[in-house]
């Protein structure tokens, strides 16, 4: 009997760590951070922190939609590629608003066409956006007929924007903070939150409940599409340049943060504070690397590994559920 | 005679909660055991600790008087306890040979000798009397099929002890016999068969004894040959049940559905039937008949290829459910699991899925309050039994998550409401609370359409009953007219040799 209460005890206790693990995960890695370098809690390294995963944390948000319908998309980087030189290219010839607007509406186009093949021609996700992948990126070089073009000099308010701070934070990251908030609210207390987790969940269930399951596809993907162009004007404002090579590989990025967030790539399972605090961890990841002067391939196989281990994580979670 | 397998005051909890006390079933050589209980009362606890998918907390397991432990489902089968499980483990993308064949597929060596496996598949098929295409994937095989191939696949090894769970619920009458067929013959080997199922006609057909398990606890077993329904129902509900069917009279008024030629997407031909205010109407037929295509079709969630539907004389197009649940039909669909409910989620979700509006403001924020009190009194109202409201409906027994998917249609103000096998794989408790409820519905108005494989279900609660054949209806019986022989007769077509039917 005594021996089962101790099992029961190191059960409670191994559950807990399990529930938590994004959270705990995110606080080893404060604690390490600290730890090992001395220079990590400085303001100005905490904002370059924030500042540097900013685009991909607003990505995020639009990414733990998909795939909580159980999708994926892979053209996210692309979209930041392209709308951030339209971006800059708009600058030049038309007032800065109308510019954003435009960007705005090429990530928003993409993002629709990708929804449009997956929830009406009931194309893989994986194969519709891989092919958007594609297109896009060239998209962006033609327009920039393959070189960084610079934003132009009427249009400084957008990079002051970039830089600079409002009572102290970095313009961005109120950005990045409003998307997650906005994403939060609706997954838990809005109908289109709870139609999505059901739709991962049981696609088919969900149909035969009568609801429109399509157009909640849809709208995952084009939201996600106008994310990826706000995320590539952020960053064409943050570095004055919209350049056609910005973004590459940023989509295995954004997936990465979802899945340390704890989300199940098969759908139905995630939050947005866990996909937040994926998005912080690695980033802090990258960052300590570079504080200690690690050189990059060695980063790369640290994040991997810790993209393992989250992941072994939370398996153990769900078989113990 | 030693038993061929006993299970000695097994005890076994989760997290606290007993699901098994003491409990004792002994099973002779060559016997049919039946086993018989409420759903939670843990019939598949047992066996999954016989099967080795759970490990006993307490208690004894012999094979031939010999003690023997079970850690895994490995050890399990190598002591040759073989299990069907009612839920399908087949591997929908390989061929019926590699499904039959799955635990075996070393034996030919690292090469896969195809010949050779379709030769052993077609034998095993053949022993007990069917006969399946082993070539075939398993996912283009019908649930009846399915099941067969899960009987092939426990029989392709030497088996001590079978176990079958609720093995008849996907098959018809034809299928059943050849069933018990098979289990005869296992029975002359000497294997012991433990039996489970909600069927007492079937039980007392191919049964030799029986055991009642009710609240984790077993009775002694009885046999067959000296017990009656009634005894064996107050074993298990611990109180008798003199009309399992409410008394029904219903007050039946104007038209309310009319389908016209509706050809479903895999027929040919067209079905056309009425339905009225306050009916009840059953479809009968064989498993295979198009039953659950025509309301799938009427439903629109298949495409159906013409035909026309009128709803209260409106002419109305289901391109998809959406249209059919906006004008008020509901459909509780065949297969709970995978179309009826969403398993990961709470009871409170699943219920609040066909009326977001009536809970949320119009920018879709939802009322949380109202939400909980709305979920909370159709939960009481249907009964629905849980732990908490915010448990996965996955947690919950057949019957209570069947109740899950009536709440949710209960949820809107249906008209027209199609069950599909409304208590299948329900225990008897809660199928009386299910008749209870559609009688409950009839009389508030709305036309019920229940297709069923249980031709005393359909006679114990419809007005009218139509029976199918080959997608097109056959016949249609008024209540005077009901009686199974006719029915059955007009399932298999009434002219044929029983004998010349297809499987």
């Amino acid at each position: 009997m005594k021996s089962i209460k101790m099992s029961m005890n190191f059960k409670r206790y191994l559950q807990f760590v399990v529930k938590y693990n994004t959270v705990l995960i995110f606080l080893i890695m404060l604690l390490v951070s600290a730890i090992v370098s001395d220079v990590f809690f400085t303001s100005s390294n905490l904002f370059n922190l924030i500042r540097q995963v900013t685009p991909v944390g607003i990505i995020s948000m639009g990414m733990l939609l998909v795939i909580l319908t159980g999708g994926i998309d892979l053209s996210v980087g692309s979209v930041v590629a392209m709308s951030g030189v339209l971006c800059a290219l708009f600058t030049q010839t038309m007032p800065l608003p109308l510019a954003i607007t435009a960007a705005l509406a090429s990530g928003l186009l993409v993002g629709s066409l990708s929804g449009y093949l997956v929830s009406i021609h009931k194309m893989a996700p994986f194969i519709a956006t891989l092919a958007l992948m594609s297109i896009v990126r060239g998209i962006g070089f033609i327009a920039s007929k393959g070189a960084p073009i610079l934003v132009a000099e009427e249009a400084s308010a957008l990079t002051d924007f970039g830089s600079g701070n409002t009572m102290g934070i970095p313009n961005p990251a109120l950005i990045l903070f409003l998307v997650f908030a906005i994403t939060s609210v609706i997954l838990r207390y809005n109908v289109f939150g709870r139609i999505v987790i059901a739709i991962g969940s049981n696609e088919e269930a969900v149909r035969l409940s009568g609801i429109k399951v399509s157009v909640f596809k849809f709208c995952v993907y084009a939201i996600t599409g106008s994310l990826s162009a706000v995320a590539g004007i952020i960053t064409t404002a943050r570095t004055a340049v919209g350049s056609p090579v910005m973004g590459v590989g940023m989509e295995l990025d954004v997936i990465a943060t979802v899945v340390i967030g704890g989300a199940s790539l098969s759908g139905g399972k995630g939050s947005a504070i866990n996909t937040l605090l994926g998005v912080l961890i690695l980033g802090m990841i990258g960052n300590i690397m570079n504080l200690l002067i690690i050189p990059s391939y060695l980063q790369q196989i640290i994040k991997g590994l810790i993209i393992i281990a989250a992941v072994l994580l939370q398996r153990f979670q769900t078989k113990n559920n | 005679m030693e038993n061929r397998v006993e299970l000695r005051n097994i005890s076994k909890s989760f997290g606290g909660i007993a699901a098994l006390e003491n409990v004792t079933l002994k099973v002779k050589p060559g016997e049919i055991h039946a086993l018989m209980g409420e759903n939670g009362a843990g019939k598949s606890t047992l066996m999954k600790i016989l099967s080795g998918a759970y490990t006993k907390d307490a208690g004894q397991i012999f094979i031939d008087g010999r003690e023997i432990f079970i850690r895994n489902t490995y050890d399990s089968k190598k002591l040759g306890i073989g299990i069907i499980y009612q839920e399908f483990s087949l591997v929908p993308e390989l061929s019926v040979a590699e499904n039959v064949l799955l635990n075996q597929l070393n034996i030919t060596g690292i090469w896969m000798k195809w010949g050779q496996m379709k030769k052993k598949t077609e034998e095993i098929f053949q022993s007990i009397g069917f006969s399946i295409n082993p070539s075939v994937k398993a996912c283009t095989l019908s649930v009846a099929e399915q099941q067969i191939v899960e009987i092939a696949k426990a029989l392709s090894e030497r088996v001590k002890v079978l176990i079958l769970d609720e093995p008849s619920a996907v098959l018809g009458p034809q299928e059943i016999q050849k069933l018990f067929d098979t289990l005869k013959k296992l029975k002359n080997e000497g294997v012991g068969i433990i039996y489970i199922s909600h069927h007492l006609n079937e039980i007392f057909q191919i049964a030799d004894r029986i055991t009642v398990l009710k609240d984790g606890s077993s009775s002694e077993s009885l046999l067959i040959s000296e017990t009656d329904r009634n005894s064996i129902i107050k074993l298990m509900l611990g109180r008798s049940l003199d009309t399992m069917f409410p008394v029904n009279h219903s007050i039946i008024g104007e038209e309310v559905l009319r389908v016209v030629d509706i050809v479903p997407e895999n027929q040919s031909k067209g079905i056309s039937l009425t339905l009225r205010v306050g009916e009840i109407v059953g479809i009968a037929g064989l498993v295979g008949s198009g039953r659950s295509e025509t309301v799938r079709a009427i439903f629109g969630a298949d495409r159906q290829k013409k035909g026309q539907i009128f709803l209260s004389g409106k002419e109305l197009h289901f391109r998809s459910p959406r249209r059919a649940v906006m004008e008020g039909i509901g459909m509780v669909p065949e297969d709970r699991k995978q179309h009826g409910v969403i398993l990961s989620l709470s009871v409170k979700h699943n219920i609040s899925l066909t009326d977001y509006k009536g809970i949320s403001n119009p920018f879709g924020f939802l009322h949380l309050k109202k939400e909980h009190k709305n979920s909370t009194g159709l939960i009481e109202r249907l009964q629905i039994k849980m732990e908490n409201e915010n448990q996965e409906v996955g947690k919950l027994s057949g019957g209570n998550q069947q109740k899950v998917v009536l709440a949710k249609w209960l949820n809107r103000e249906c008209k027209v409401l199609i069950i599909d096998e409304p208590t299948r794989g329900v225990d008897v408790g809660a199928k009386v609370e299910i008749y209870n409820l559609i009688n409950e519905l009839s009389h508030k108005g709305v036309a019920i359409l229940v297709v069923s494989s249980e031709t005393s279900e359909l006679m114990g609660i419809c007005d009218r009953i139509l029976v199918m054949r080959k997608g097109q209806i056959q016949g249609e019986l008024s209540k005077k007219e009901f009686s199974e022989e006719i029915i059955l007769r007009l399932s298999i077509g009434e002219n044929k040799n029983l004998t010349e039917l297809v499987c």
